[in-house]
């Protein structure tokens, strides 16, 4: 499903060069829940937001979901980040000037040949499977931070994408939300075979997946 | 698609009422004002009936007499060579105005030097002046010209009823008067029906041959409530052989390019007038004050030069720098608001690049949302307006100037708006829409 191959990425700023991926190599296969591991400022995020096609490595390779995307165009990329992947955030990054149905239906928006009511029945089942389709109409500012995170999970899989990316999705969560959160995960992995791949700090979070993966300083350690 | 953006605007409208108040009441406000100060250019300076010939009017209001004396001037140069001190004197003689007096011609000016200026297609000499009078013991004032039949050739008055005064009446000075309906209804409590009725003006009566609608704009030198032949006046006026005294000529231009040959002709024959004796024996030189329609409207807001053409660039650049400045001000403030506004909103473009929007997709959001505010600041700047003209026409806080709503005015004003609008949602947009994905997420986490 995903296949990464020598992957650097080098953040160069005026004073320090610094190596954020050092020659990363990693094979992530259909319906496979794998966490990645590490202390601050190892490269976790990075790693993710480029599996994500949101941040470009310096070099190597990338395919996903049987495409390689090197040499892909803004356009296509977003097109294909649109059509096969989802995003999970630490700080949940929901529009408050929307209501929780408009924000899980916004992947939607930018997908063409969608209709105003499939949008909406897609948004609901969305909804109804994070357990909050009574809350359609709230704001985000009305909701606690695992309802959000609910939300923005609803949100990352209205359009049925083939792999989520979730970066420390229960890190700003008490525990008792946190495992709120990572059940929905585990129960998306398993009934709707989705990918995901998931930063966490929490090594019993990382144990309930299926493979973990350790980086430190930019390398792969395990 | 478009629905979609219409509705996520009205709902982030809705949501950011703070925002979205400032914003309206600017662009409502702007168009408002624009609005009423068009409006009233457009009355006060438009070709309306009967200001229908107004471009092609050269005016003779003021002739202006003053003495120029010579002074002699003498410069010395010294300079130094082999030596000896050699002394150049150049002597000059400049001018210098030494007295200056300034008024209305008189009817013997005018009526020696002001007729048949031939560029001239037409020309109307009247006398500006005012009649006091008593009616059920109250007091009234009604401001009178006194003008020959011409007047009424050069401005395009609408008659009620009746006639304008014929030259044979005038000729023979009839006291016959043409009154406007406003005056109709304040002398006799009726707006019709008074031809052939008495009016007394200081003790002299005169009889009403015509009723004129009243015109929609004011300016004194055509607007009066009595128009009466000015061979009415005392012979004292008419036979006297001073200078100065309350007439102005009128003169109509064949086309605008006419105009600057008519002041020519007028200059010419202020050079050579050579009647300058009793009061003004010690003066040498005459000038004919003319002006155009407009350089005489901008003469009464500003005088400073002497020249009547610059003191109307002058008003015109300054008028141009209110309206742009009443348009400018608070388009800076929306532009501002904007790049705040959308900075703000950093967290927002982020997550929806990554859910699959396209950098167009954003700039094309942001800038709907702007349309949608101006297109409803449009409509309630268009209400405003409209009240406001309706509020000030009838409670005749500018007199007898009534306003119009100018279509095409409004049309241009939301056009700029629109324009400014756009623009103010469009460079903050474009920046923020090339802003780098996992950068944009990382600004303002919420
Ligand atoms: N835009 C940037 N410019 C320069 N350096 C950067 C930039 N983004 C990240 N880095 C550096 O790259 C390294 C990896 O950062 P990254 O955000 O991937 O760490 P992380 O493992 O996600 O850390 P944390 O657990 O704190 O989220 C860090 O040393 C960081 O300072
Ligand atoms: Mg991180």
């Amino acid at each position: 499903m995903i296949s990464l191959q020598n992957i650097n990425k080098v953040y160069r700023t005026k004073t320090i060069e610094t190596l954020a991926l050092n020659e990363i190599n990693l094979e992530v296969s259909e319906g496979e829940f794998l966490s990645i591991m590490g202390p601050s400022g190892c490269g976790k995020s990075t790693l993710l937001n480029i599996i994500g096609l949101i941040d470009e490595p310096s070099s190597g390779n990338i395919t996903i979901a049987n495409q390689t995307v090197n040499g892909y165009n803004s356009k296509d990329m977003a097109h294909f980040r649109n059509e096969k992947l989802g995003f999970i955030f630490q700080s949940f990054h929901l529009i408050n000037d929307l209501s929780v149905i408009d924000n899980v239906e916004l992947p939607l928006l930018y997908r063409k040949s969608v209709s105003a009511s499939e949008r909406r029945r897609l948004a609901e089942e969305a909804l109804l499977k994070v357990g909050l389709k009574n809350r359609m109409s709230h704001f985000p500012a009305q909701l606690s931070g695992g309802q959000k995170q609910r939300v923005a999970i609803a949100r990352a899989i209205v359009g049925k994408p083939n792999i989520i990316l979730a970066d420390e999705p229960t890190g700003n969560l008490d525990s008792a939300m946190g495992n709120e959160i990572m059940n929905i995960l585990l129960q998306l992995n398993q009934e709707e075979k989705t990918t995901i791949v998931m930063v966490t700090h929490d090594e019993s979070m990382a144990r309930k997946t299926n493979r973990l993966v350790r980086l430190f300083d930019g390398a792969q350690v395990s | 698609m478009l629905k979609n953006y219409f509705k996520l605007a009205i709902k982030v409208l809705g949501r950011r009422k703070f925002f979205t108040f400032v914003s309206l009441f600017g662009i409502s406000f702007t168009l408002m004002i624009l609005m009423l100060i068009t409006a009233f250019l457009q009355t006060e300076l438009g070709s309306d009936a009967p200001m229908t010939e107004k471009d092609n009017l050269v005016y003779l209001p003021a002739i202006s007499i003053k003495r120029a004396v010579k002074d002699t001037v003498v410069e010395r140069d010294t300079s130094y060579q082999e030596g000896i001190m050699i002394v150049d004197s150049t002597v000059t003689y400049p001018e210098r105005i030494n007295s200056h007096s300034r008024s209305n011609p008189s009817y013997y000016f005018v009526n020696k030097y002001g007729r048949d200026v031939v560029p001239a297609k037409n020309y109307s000499i009247y006398n500006n002046s005012s009649y006091d009078f008593f009616l059920n013991s109250k007091k009234l004032t009604f401001r009178a010209l006194l003008t020959d039949e011409r007047f009424w050739e050069i401005y395009d008055f609408s008659f009620v009823e009746g006639q304008a005064y014929r030259k044979t009446q005038v000729d023979n000075g009839e006291a016959i008067v043409v009154l406007t309906q406003k005056a109709c209804r304040q002398y006799f409590g009726q707006e019709s029906g008074v031809i052939g009725k008495e009016v007394v003006f200081e003790g002299q009566t005169y009889t009403v041959s015509g009723v004129i609608k009243d015109p929609k704009s004011f300016h004194v030198y055509v607007n009066a409530e009595a128009y009466i032949p000015y061979t009415n006046l005392p012979p004292a006026v008419l036979g006297g052989t001073g200078l100065m005294d309350g007439f102005e000529v009128v003169y109509q231009a064949h086309t605008p390019a006419d105009i600057p040959k008519i002041k020519k002709e007028l200059e010419h024959r202020a050079n050579l007038f050579e009647e300058f004796r009793d009061d003004y024996a010690t003066y040498n030189r005459l000038e004919m004050m003319s002006y155009t329609f407009r350089e005489r409207y901008a003469d009464n807001l500003y005088d400073e030069d002497d020249d009547p053409a610059q003191n109307l660039k002058t008003v015109q650049w300054l008028l141009i720098f209110l309206l742009s400045l009443f348009v400018i001000l608070p388009v800076l403030n929306l532009v501002n608001l904007n790049i705040s506004r959308i900075m703000e909103r950093s967290s927002e473009i982020g997550v929806r690049k990554a859910f699959g929007a396209h950098s167009s997709n954003i700039l094309f959001q942001f800038v709907f949302e702007n349309v949608i505010l101006t297109f409803i600041g449009g409509l309630i700047g268009f209400i405003l307006a409209i009240g406001m003209i309706k509020l000030i026409n009838e409670s005749h806080v500018l007199y007898e100037t009534t306003l119009g709503f100018n279509f095409k005015i409004f049309f241009y004003s939301f056009l700029i708006c629109l324009f400014f609008g756009v623009l103010s949602g469009l460079l903050p947009a474009y920046k923020m829409s090339k802003v780098h994905i996992v950068n944009a997420l990382k600004q303002n986490q919420r």
